[in-house]
C-alpha cells in the first residue's frame, strides 16, 4: 500500500544531536565527494520537477554548485522559485543490497551567479570536479547557481535518517 | 616515479621490450638493435607517460564528452576533423609534468645537441600484421631543443585523436578509447641515399621478389611522396638485378642512384631482418654499403587489400603542403579562369541564331563541359579545400590559442565571390529601406506578379511609376549581371528575380533590437598574421606566409569554385530553355512542368531530327520526402543537439529551405533550417535570426558565414529537416549546440 511517505525518509523530523558531530559530518562529506551527480529538484507553479546535474561541494558543506543551459525548464523554474533541494546517494543496481544504501537529501537556496569573481571561483569548483565541462561553463548560455544549504537528511540503513542544519552550527 | 611503469625506457635497454608498453614501433627497433643492426640511438616514452598525462591533464573526460555528445556514425568527416582539432589544442594546452620534463631532459642530454630528433607515434596496435596505421599518426623530424621535443610529443600523442586516425579505428571496428600511444624520440641519421625496400613485391607479394626503392637524400622525401624513386626489382634467391625503373626527378642524370654493392647490402640486411622477425618486412633506410642503417621495419601492409584502399583514403585526409602548392598554382593559375572564362564564353553566345543542329551541338558541348569541370572539381578543387585544415592545424601549433578556431580571423576580408554579390544585395536593400515610395511600388509590383516576372518587364514597370528608381535599376541590373547566372535547385536565380527581390524587401526593414545586439569577430586578419609570424620567428617566416595564403587562396576558392560551376549549370539550363521554347512553338513540346537535364537527350534529338515524338515536360509537383517516424506519438523530441558553429542566442520560427520556391519565403528573423548553406543562398543568411544546418562542420560556410554576422548556429543537427516544421518556434543556443524545440515555458501537469 502506498502511504504516500518516501520510501528512506520514513521519518522526516528525527534530529539527532550528533548529527554535526564530525563523524557525521564525515559521513556525509565522503557521500557528496564519492557521487559526482544529483538529482537536482525544482518547483514551478505546484509542480516539481526533477533534473540530473553535476555538482560540488564547498569544503565547509555550506554550499553546492551546479550548472545548466539558460535554455532549460530547470533554469526557468529555478527563476521563478529559489527552493530546492539535492539527492545524491550511492544505490546500487541490485534490489538486495538495500541496505547498504546511503542517500543525502540537501535543501536550500539556490542563487544565479553572475560572471564574475564569485563565478569563476564557483566554477573552478565545479570545475575541479569535473574537468570536462570547462567549455561548457564558458559557454555565454551556461548558468551557473549556487544553493546555500539550509539542512542535510541523511538516510542509512533503510529508514536510519539523521538531519544537520549546517547554517545552525556555533 | 614507478619503477614497475617507467615512463620512459631507452632502445637499447636490456630485457625484451613489451610492445604493449613502448607500441609496436619502438619494440622493433630495440629488437633490431638488440640483433646487432644499426638503428639510429634513441629512447621511447612509453604508454605509461601517455597515461599519466592524459590523466594529469584531464584529457581523457574531455575527449569522451567530445566524442561522444554525438553519435560517430552520425558525424561526417568535417565535424570528426573539428572533434580531432579541439582534441589537438587540448593536448597542445597542457604542459608535461614536471617528473616528465625532467626525465624527458635528462635523456636529451645523452644525445648531441648539434643532431636532429626525430619524434615518431609508436602505437599500440600500430603496423601490426593485420592493418597498418602507417602515416595516420604523427612523426616529426627535425625537432631541435628540450621545449621543441615536449611540443613534437604532445602532438604525437594528439595524433592518436586525429581524424583519419578515428576514422580508420571506426572502419575497423577498434574502441578510441582503448588506444594508447608511445613515442619514440630517435637522432635522426640522414645520407645522401635513403629509401624503402620491401622484401616481397607489396603489388603481388611474389615470393621471389624483393623490391629497393631510393631517393636523394632524406628518407621523409620519399615517405611524403616529394620525390619519385629510383626502383629496383631483386631477386631473392640469385641476389640479381630483375629490373631497374628509374624515377623521375628534374635533377636526374639517368644514372642509378644506387652501386651494386648498396644494393647487396641493403637486401642482405632487409632478408637478415625478414629471419629476425619471421615476417617479410616493409624497411626504411638511409646510408649506402659501408654505413647502412636501419630507420623502421613492420609488416608489409597487403594482408588486406581493401583495408588498405581505406587507409590510404584517410591518409588524402592530412594535406601535404608541397601537393597544397602545386594544385594552388594549377587552380589559380590555369583552372579558375579557364572555368570562368567557359562561363563567359556560354553567356555570350546568342543561341537563339543558331539552327536546329548548331543549337544541339551547343547543349552537347555545354553538357560535356560541365562534366569535366565537375570532375575536375572533386578531383582539384575538394582536395585543395585542404588548404584551410593545413592554416588551422599551422596556426595552433604556433600560436596555441585559447580558441581552435581563432585562426578563421586570417581568412577575413578576402574577395569572396558570394560576398561581393551580398554587398551589393545590402546596397539595394539599403536603398529600399530609405526610399519609402521605391519599397512600396517594388512591393506592389511583387504581389501584382506573383514571381513569375522577368527583371526587364519588372524593370520597365518600376521606372514607368514615376519614382526615382534608376539607381536601385541600375543597381539591379549590376547584380543581374554579375551574379544572378547561377543555379539554384535546378532553376536560375535571373528567370525568377521575385524570389531576390522579396528577400531585398525584407532585408530593408528597420533590424530588430536582437539584430543590433550581434557581435562580430573582433580580431582582424593582419593582427593574426602578425601574431603567427611572431609565432614562428622570422626562419620560418616565409613558410608560414605561404601556408596562410594557402589558406586563404583555398577558402577564397572553395566558394568561389561552387559559384563558377553554379554558372556552367545555369549555361546549360540556358540552352535546354532556348530549344524547349522553339520545340514547343512548333508544336513538338508541350507540358508546363520544371525543365531540367534530365531531357538533354529528348532535346538534342529533337532538334537534330525532324520528326520525333512529342516531348512532354511533366508537371513538377515536387513529392514531398515521406516524413521519417522519428517519434512514437506522445514522444516529441525537445532538444536537438548538434555543433556549436556561430555563438549566441536566438529564438524563431523554423523557415525549412530545401528547393527554390522556399528562397522568395523567407522572412526576416526567422530560423533558417537546411541541409546546408550553399553558395547561391547565403544572402538569406543576414535575413535569418539563426541558423540550423544537417551538415556539421566549423568550417562550412553556413558557419563561416554566421559568425562573421553575429548570427547564432548549430550545425550538425542530424534530423534537423525531419523533425522541424515551417512555423515551430525553436530557440537557437550556438554557445552550447543546441536546439530547443517549442515555448521555453514550463507546461504545468494536470
Amino acid at each position: 500500500m502506498n502511504t504516500g511517505e518516501p520510501l528512506f525518509d520514513s521519518n522526516p523530523d528525527t534530529e539527532s544531536r550528533e548529527a554535526a558531530s564530525p563523524a557525521f559530518r564525515a559521513l556525509i562529506q565522503s557521500l557528496v565527494n564519492e557521487q559526482a551527480y544529483a538529482v537536482l529538484c525544482v518547483q514551478g507553479g505546484g509542480q516539481p520537477y526533477g533534473a540530473l546535474v553535476a555538482f560540488a561541494f564547498s569544503e565547509d558543506l555550506r554550499h553546492a554548485v551546479f550548472a545548466t543551459p539558460v535554455t532549460t525548464r530547470k533554469y526557468r523554474l529555478l527563476c521563478e522559485c529559489d527552493h530546492v533541494a539535492l539527492v545524491i546517494d550511492n544505490r546500487p543496481d541490485r534490489a538486495n543490497e538495500l541496505m547498504d544504501v546511503e542517500a543525502v537529501t540537501a535543501t536550500g537556496r539556490s542563487q544565479l551567479i553572475a560572471r564574475g569573481r564569485e563565478f569563476d571561483e564557483l566554477a573552478d569548483l565545479l570545475i575541479s570536479r569535473h574537468p570536462y565541462l570547462r567549455s561548457f561553463l564558458r559557454a555565454e548560455t551556461c548558468a551557473l547557481f549556487r544553493v546555500d544549504i539550509v539542512r542535510f537528511l541523511h538516510v542509512a540503513r533503510f529508514q536510519e535518517v539523521h538531519q544537520w542544519i549546517p547554517a545552525a552550527r556555533s | 616515479m614507478d619503477p614497475g611503469r617507467p615512463l620512459l625506457i631507452p632502445l637499447d635497454a636490456p630485457g625484451v621490450p613489451d610492445d604493449r608498453i613502448v607500441g609496436g614501433k619502438a619494440a622493433k627497433l630495440a629488437q633490431l638493435m638488440r640483433a646487432g643492426f644499426a638503428v639510429p640511438r634513441g629512447f621511447c616514452l612509453t604508454t605509461w607517460a601517455y597515461e599519466a598525462f592524459v590523466i594529469d591533464a584531464e584529457i581523457t573526460a574531455a575527449i569522451s564528452m567530445e566524442l561522444g555528445r554525438k553519435s560517430m556514425d552520425g558525424m561526417r568527416w568535417e565535424e570528426i576533423w573539428d572533434a580531432a582539432l579541439r582534441i589537438r589544442s587540448m593536448f597542445l594546452a597542457q604542459p608535461l609534468s614536471r617528473q616528465l620534463r625532467e626525465t624527458v631532459r635528462e635523456s636529451l642530454q645523452l644525445f648531441n645537441s648539434s643532431v636532429p630528433l626525430a619524434i615518431r607515434s609508436s602505437a599500440i596496435g600500430e603496423d601490426s600484421a593485420g592493418h597498418s596505421f602507417a602515416g595516420l599518426h604523427e612523426s616529426i623530424i627535425g625537432v631541435r631543443g628540450e621545449r621543441a621535443v615536449e611540443d613534437a610529443v604532445r602532438l604525437v600523442w594528439a595524433s592518436l585523436w586525429s581524424d583519419a586516425a578515428l576514422l580508420y579505428r571506426q572502419e575497423l571496428g577498434l574502441d578510441p578509447a582503448r588506444s594508447r600511444m608511445a613515442v619514440v624520440v630517435q637522432e635522426m641519421v640522414n645520407s645522401d641515399r635513403s629509401g624503402v625496400a620491401f622484401a616481397r613485391d607489396p603489388r603481388d607479394m611474389r615470393k621471389d621478389h624483393a623490391i629497393i626503392e631510393s631517393v636523394p637524400g632524406p628518407c621523409s622525401l620519399l615517405v611524403d611522396g616529394l620525390v619519385d624513386p629510383d626502383r629496383w626489382e631483386m631477386n631473392r634467391a640469385t641476389r640479381g638485378v630483375v629490373a631497374w625503373l628509374p624515377g623521375q626527378r628534374e635533377d636526374s642524370d639517368n644514372k642509378p642512384l644506387l652501386e651494386p654493392q648498396d644494393l647487396q647490402t641493403i637486401l642482405q640486411t632487409l632478408l637478415s631482418v625478414e629471419q629476425l622477425f619471421r615476417w617479410s618486412p616493409d624497411m626504411e633506410w638511409t646510408g649506402r654499403s659501408d654505413s647502412l642503417t636501419v630507420l623502421q621495419a613492420r609488416p608489409i601492409a597487403t594482408a588486406v587489400p581493401d583495408e588498405d584502399e581505406k587507409r590510404s583514403w584517410y591518409l588524402t585526409l592530412r594535406p601535404n603542403d608541397a601537393r597544397l602548392k602545386e594544385l594552388r598554382q594549377r587552380i589559380t593559375g590555369q583552372l579558375i579562369p579557364e572555368l570562368a572564362a567557359a562561363g563567359e564564353t556560354f553567356a555570350a553566345e546568342q543561341l537563339e541564331l543558331l539552327d536546329n543542329h548548331q543549337l544541339a551541338d551547343a547543349i552537347e558541348k555545354r553538357s560535356q563541359t560541365l562534366a569535366r569541370w565537375k570532375k575536375i572539381y572533386w578531383d582539384e578543387f575538394i582536395p585543395f579545400a585542404h588548404g584551410v585544415r593545413r592554416l588551422a592545424t599551422y596556426y595552433n601549433d604556433a600560436v596555441q590559442p585559447d580558441d581552435p578556431y581563432e585562426f578563421v580571423g586570417l581568412l577575413r576580408d578576402q574577395a569572396l565571390l558570394a560576398a561581393q554579390r551580398n554587398n551589393v544585395i545590402s546596397e539595394l536593400a539599403r536603398q529600399l529601406g530609405s526610399n519609402h515610395a521605391l519599397r512600396t511600388a517594388v512591393e506592389e509590383l511583387l504581389a501584382k506578379h506573383v514571381s513569375s516576372i522577368q527583371w526587364p518587364t519588372f524593370r520597365d514597370e518600376l521606372l514607368k511609376g514615376g519614382i526615382a528608381a534608376d539607381e536601385f535599376v541600375q543597381g539591379f541590373d549590376d547584380l543581374h549581371e554579375r551574379f544572378l547566372d547561377v543555379t539554384f535547385d535546378d532553376e536560375r536565380l535571373r528567370d525568377r528575380p521575385g524570389r531576390l527581390l522579396s528577400n531585398l524587401v525584407e532585408l530593408s526593414q528597420p533590424s530588430s533590437a536582437s539584430e543590433s545586439h550581434r557581435v562580430s569577430p573582433s580580431n582582424c586578419s593582419l593582427e593574426l598574421e602578425e601574431k603567427l609570424l611572431a609565432a614562428v620567428g622570422l626562419e620560418r617566416r616565409a613558410e608560414a606566409m605561404d601556408v596562410i595564403e594557402t589558406g586563404r587562396v583555398s577558402w577564397r576558392l572553395r566558394d568561389d569554385d561552387n559559384l563558377l560551376v553554379a554558372r556552367l549549370e545555369s549555361q546549360c539550363l540556358r540552352a535546354l530553355d532556348v530549344a524547349a521554347k522553339r520545340l514547343r512553338k512548333l508544336g513538338r513540346l508541350t507540358g508546363n512542368g520544371h525543365l531540367n537535364d534530365s531531357y538533354l537527350v529528348l532535346l538534342v534529338r529533337a532538334l537534330r531530327e525532324s520528326s520525333t515524338d512529342l516531348i512532354t515536360i511533366a508537371d513538377s509537383i515536387k513529392s514531398e520526402k515521406p516524413q521519417l517516424s522519428l517519434t512514437s506519438p506522445g514522444q516529441t523530441p525537445r532538444q536537438l543537439i548538434g555543433q556549436p558553429a556561430s555563438p549566441g542566442l536566438a529564438t524563431g520560427k523554423v523557415r525549412r529551405v530545401s528547393g527554390r520556391d522556399d528562397l522568395g519565403m523567407f522572412r526576416r528573423g526567422e530560423i533558417l533550417v537546411c541541409d546546408a548553406i550553399q553558395p547561391t543562398m547565403t544572402h538569406l543568411v543576414p535575413l535569418s535570426g539563426g541558423i540550423v544546418e544537417r551538415r556539421g562542420g566549423m568550417l562550412i560556410h553556413g558557419a563561416i558565414i554566421a559568425r562573421e554576422l553575429g548570427i547564432p548556429c548549430v550545425n550538425g543537427v542530424r534530423d534537423a529537416a525531419a523533425i522541424l516544421q515551417n512555423g515551430d518556434l525553436v530557440t537557437v543556443d550556438g554557445h552550447l549546440g543546441i536546439v530547443t524545440i517549442g515555448a521555453a515555458d514550463f507546461d504545468l501537469e494536470f
